[in-house]
């Protein structure tokens, strides 16, 4: 564990607990930012540079904004505050978080040494080696995701159309038009 | 079919005038109830010319039917029970003139009527038992019957639950005889005891355990701390029941079983020790009352001690006998008694009486008539059956000079006691306020047939060489003891004995409550005799203090138990409350019930 | 390696948290997202540790599968919440019972 892992570690850590504990939602999406990016660099670091990439443009770039827009769209800035109606839900979420963090890690203690070659494999994950993976194995995976995609685009849309309301008419107009389109004839 | 009837014409007058009786205007409900038991005694007697009768349910509980019967003892006591009964319901027509339960006091009192003729017509002692808790049931509901007033209702709590522990004793020994013999119908004992040459062991316990119960319902020593208590209640009640017929109801029960008790020497000796003891203590307790009723009361537990002296001793027909001439002049001393407070507006105390020869004239006759007989003046009804027990206590087999002795001064004291009542009431100058007028003839008729009686009542039944007309018409019913004969020389001579004893007694009486001035010792006594020597007191401290207080104990834990089990109840409600959340809809308990499951299988997993 | 490992346990931890906390549709939305992108480290360490490219790829398609999951909810947010006063989830409490 070098220096540069601390820092990085701290850092996530801090801007993930701040992006769950601001009471202000833009502040806590702004929190959320610095995590993604914070990652991204992390990401670098770990020989995934396509990845790292794809985090920054797609995530902090798109996802973070699109929050951003919503909370502005519903006035939502000041959510969190209020009356909690739940107030024992704090506590009890608390000890579920720390329950699962120390079962996941006396999990992942088990884990064996690292590969000495595993650098020169991944070709520093650009997409020079994703490539081959992407348009051979994978291939399949890649146009699934892409009809999900789609299928998330359109019902994106759909479900914030506006709905048309049918314009009430007066049954007695109705029947006079009625009449009148049986004398026109 | 005729028998059923006896009970069952009281018993309809009870639930109609029960139901119906507030809207009917005063006197119906009281020549309703009064004819009705006045029916049911013509029917005892067309049952008696007809040589009887029974009427039974068989297999009613298994190996007990349901049975009445009357033979010459059941006859003989419903003669009394509805005769005497009848009088009074007359007399009780005047008395509860003006009071707002008259109708309710009428359907009590035919209800009395028909749960005496149940007892008494009983063939089986379950039928029996249910007689006898009806007339406790009767007492208690009419020595209460002013029940506004709390000493009355206590004194019918007191009542009640004085009998019942003599009826505790009555259903032991009902238990005992039934798994002794496997029935308990009179005449099916009757014939395994007479046929039986091996007597079963627990006879004895069964004996006693049935006297208990007459114990109580005949106010002996030591449950006789109710009777005077029930003065408390209307004045024809205190004549009827607690005088003429229920009281007697113990020496009934006595004779009936008869033929258990000509088998049990010690335990019939036992009957008879109490019942002196008993009329000891009635004689000596009356003798410092102030109350005019009080005083008869008294006088009634030592009569009914002489009564179960007599079956002690042996001499079941004679304590019959008794129980008649003692009906008459007992029930006419207390409604002579009722007249004069009727007369005085309400007056009980004899210290505001005398003079009242003057003022009533004919209720005077009737107390004098009453007090005479009670003490035993010669050829007064009293004075044949009084003698005939104390004679018997040295005829019969279960007898003893002892008990004659004790009877003989006994019959002195209440010839004594007798003449103060009498003296106190009717003679010297009236010492009260209120304007005393004679009762009205509704009240003195009845009251002149039961002076007749108390009189003439005794002729029934004479020593030899003279007629005697009881002994015989009751023989069938009852156990034959030999007595053992007496000359007659010897047997008249006991009768002059106690006649003038009587009078001796008499006299003495009138000269001490009128002229002399009390001796200082004889005061002392008067206190304690006025106290009951203190007999209720005893009881509370030793008896009822302590079990007030572990009911209070009782109570408390039962309220315990009562916050424990609400306690529990509530935990329901708050596990309740609690699982609500489940239903609340909240998406974050569903969420959080989802990351509990998460947990929990990566814990298992990662164990594993 | 298993460091990055420990703190994808956390972040995934802290996101659960903010799961469970949080009041607003929104907020919770954006805690899903710290999970998801918990999940993404933990795949790219691995893909390390082990030099096999997959992990990589299976990231980049999460990425991809996560920007779709952002337009459906974010779509649903603001179609739920639009006509309503309050975003508290709380309020959605229709399947009560």
């Amino acid at each position: 564990m070098s220096a540069f892992d601390l820092l990085m570690g701290v850092l996530l850590i801090a801007s993930a607990l701040a992006a769950v504990t601001l009471k202000n939602a833009v502040h806590a999406g702004l929190a959320l930012v610095a995590n993604f990016l914070s990652l991204a660099v992390v990401y670098f670091a770990l020989e995934a540079q396509f990845l790292g990439w794809i985090q920054i443009i797609v995530y902090a770039g798109a996802v973070m904004v699109l929050f951003l827009f919503v909370i502005m769209l519903l006035f939502d800035a000041k959510a969190d505050v209020g009356l909690d109606r739940l107030p024992w839900m704090r506590p009890l979420a608390a000890a579920l978080a720390a329950a699962f963090f120390l079962a996941l890690a006396y999990a992942f203690s088990g884990v064996g040494p690292v590969n000495p070659l595993a650098d020169v494999k991944l070709g520093g994950g650009l997409p020079k080696a994703l490539g081959g993976l992407l348009y051979g194995n994978w291939l399949y995976t890649v146009l699934l995701v892409a009809a999900l995609l789609f299928a998330a685009t359109v019902a994106a849309v759909s479900l914030v159309q506006p709905q048309i309301r049918k314009a009430r008419v007066k049954p007695q107009v109705l029947e006079r038009d009625r009449e009148l389109e049986e004398v026109g004839k | 079919m005729l028998l059923l009837l006896i009970i069952l014409l009281p018993l309809l007058g009870f639930a109609y005038l029960g139901l119906f009786g507030k809207g009917l205007r005063e006197p119906l409900p009281g020549i309703i109830a009064s004819t009705l038991t006045g029916i049911s005694f013509l029917l005892v007697v067309a049952a008696l010319f007809a040589g009887g009768g029974s009427w039974e349910i068989k297999d009613w509980l298994p190996g007990i039917p349901f049975s009445l019967v009357l033979d010459h003892l059941s006859g003989y006591m419903g003669l009394v029970v509805t005769g005497i009964g009848f009088l009074i319901h007359v007399y009780a027509i005047g008395y509860m003139h003006g009071d707002e339960g008259f109708s309710r006091f009428f359907a009590y009192l035919n209800f009395f009527i028909a749960m005496m003729m149940t007892l008494v017509l009983a063939g089986s002692y379950p039928v029996m038992f249910i007689g006898w808790e009806g007339v406790g049931l009767a007492s208690f509901l009419l020595i209460g019957f002013w029940y506004t007033e709390k000493k009355n209702a206590d004194s019918a709590r007191k009542a009640f639950i004085t009998n019942r522990i003599g009826d505790l004793g009555f259903l032991l020994g009902m238990a005992l005889l039934y798994s002794s013999f496997g029935t308990l119908s009179i005449s099916g004992l009757r014939e395994a005891l007479e046929s039986s040459t091996v007597l079963p062991l627990s006879l004895g316990l069964a004996g006693f355990l049935l006297f208990v119960g007459a114990v109580g319902k005949s106010a002996q020593v030591p449950l006789m701390v109710w009777l005077p208590d029930a003065m408390a209640g209307p004045t024809p009640v205190s004549a009827l029941i607690h005088a003429a017929t229920m009281v007697t109801a113990g020496v009934y029960l006595i004779a009936r079983s008869s033929f258990l008790y000509a088998n049990l020497q010690d335990i019939s000796y036992f009957i008879a020790l109490i019942g002196i003891t008993t009329a000891a203590y009635g004689a000596l307790s009356a003798l410092g009352q102030w109350d005019i009723k009080k005083i008869i009361a008294y006088s009634t537990i030592s009569q009914l001690g002489y009564m179960f002296l007599a079956v002690g001793v042996g001499a079941y027909w004679i304590a019959l006998f008794h129980v008649m001439t003692h009906a008459f002049y007992k029930a006419l001393l207390f409604l002579a008694s009722g007249s004069v407070i009727h007369a005085l507006g309400g007056e009980q105390d004899v210290r505001k009486m005398g003079g009242l020869k003057k003022y009533l004239p004919r209720t005077h006759l009737h107390g004098l008539a009453g007090a005479l007989s009670l003490a035993g003046f010669p050829l007064l009804a009293g004075f044949w059956s009084k003698d005939a027990i104390i004679t018997a206590t040295l005829n019969y087999p279960f007898g003893g000079t002892g008990l004659y002795v004790a009877g003989l001064t006994v019959a002195f004291l209440t010839a004594i006691y007798a003449m103060r009542w009498y003296v106190l009431v009717f003679l010297g100058e009236y010492k009260g306020d209120a304007h005393p007028h004679e009762a009205p003839s509704v009240m003195t008729i009845p009251n002149d047939v039961l002076a007749l009686g108390a009189v003439f009542a005794g002729f029934l039944a004479l020593p030899k060489p003279f007629w005697n007309l009881i002994e015989p018409f009751l023989a069938p019913a009852l156990a034959h003891l030999e007595a053992h004969e007496m000359s007659l020389g010897m047997e008249w001579g006991l009768i002059t004995l106690s006649a003038v004893v009587a009078l001796t007694g008499l006299y003495l009486g009138y000269l001490a409550f009128t002229r002399w001035a009390l001796p200082k010792w004889y005061l002392t006594f008067q206190t304690w005799s006025e106290n009951a020597f203190y007999v209720d007191l005893v009881y509370n401290v030793l008896i009822v203090n302590p079990l007030k207080e572990l009911s209070e104990i009782w109570a408390l834990l039962d309220g315990l138990l009562d916050s424990g089990y609400l306690a529990l109840a509530g935990l329901g409600g708050w596990l309740g409350e609690k699982l609500a959340w489940l239903q609340a809809g909240y998406v974050r308990v569903y969420g959080a019930l989802m990351v509990l499951g998460l947990v929990i299988m990566l814990v298992w997993g990662v164990l594993r | 390696m298993s460091y990055y490992l420990l703190l994808s346990a956390l972040l995934f931890a802290i996101g659960l948290y903010g799961v469970l906390a949080r009041r607003t549709a929104i907020l919770i939305f954006m805690s899903i997202e710290l999970m998801l992108n918990s999940a993404n480290l933990a795949l790219v360490s691995f893909a390390r540790s082990s030099g096999n490219l997959e992990g990589q790829v299976m990231a980049l398609l999460v990425i991809a599968l996560a920007a779709a999951e952002v337009a459906v909810g974010l779509g649903i947010i603001v179609a739920v919440f639009r006509s309503r006063e309050s975003t508290s989830v709380d309020d959605l409490a229709e399947f009560r019972g």
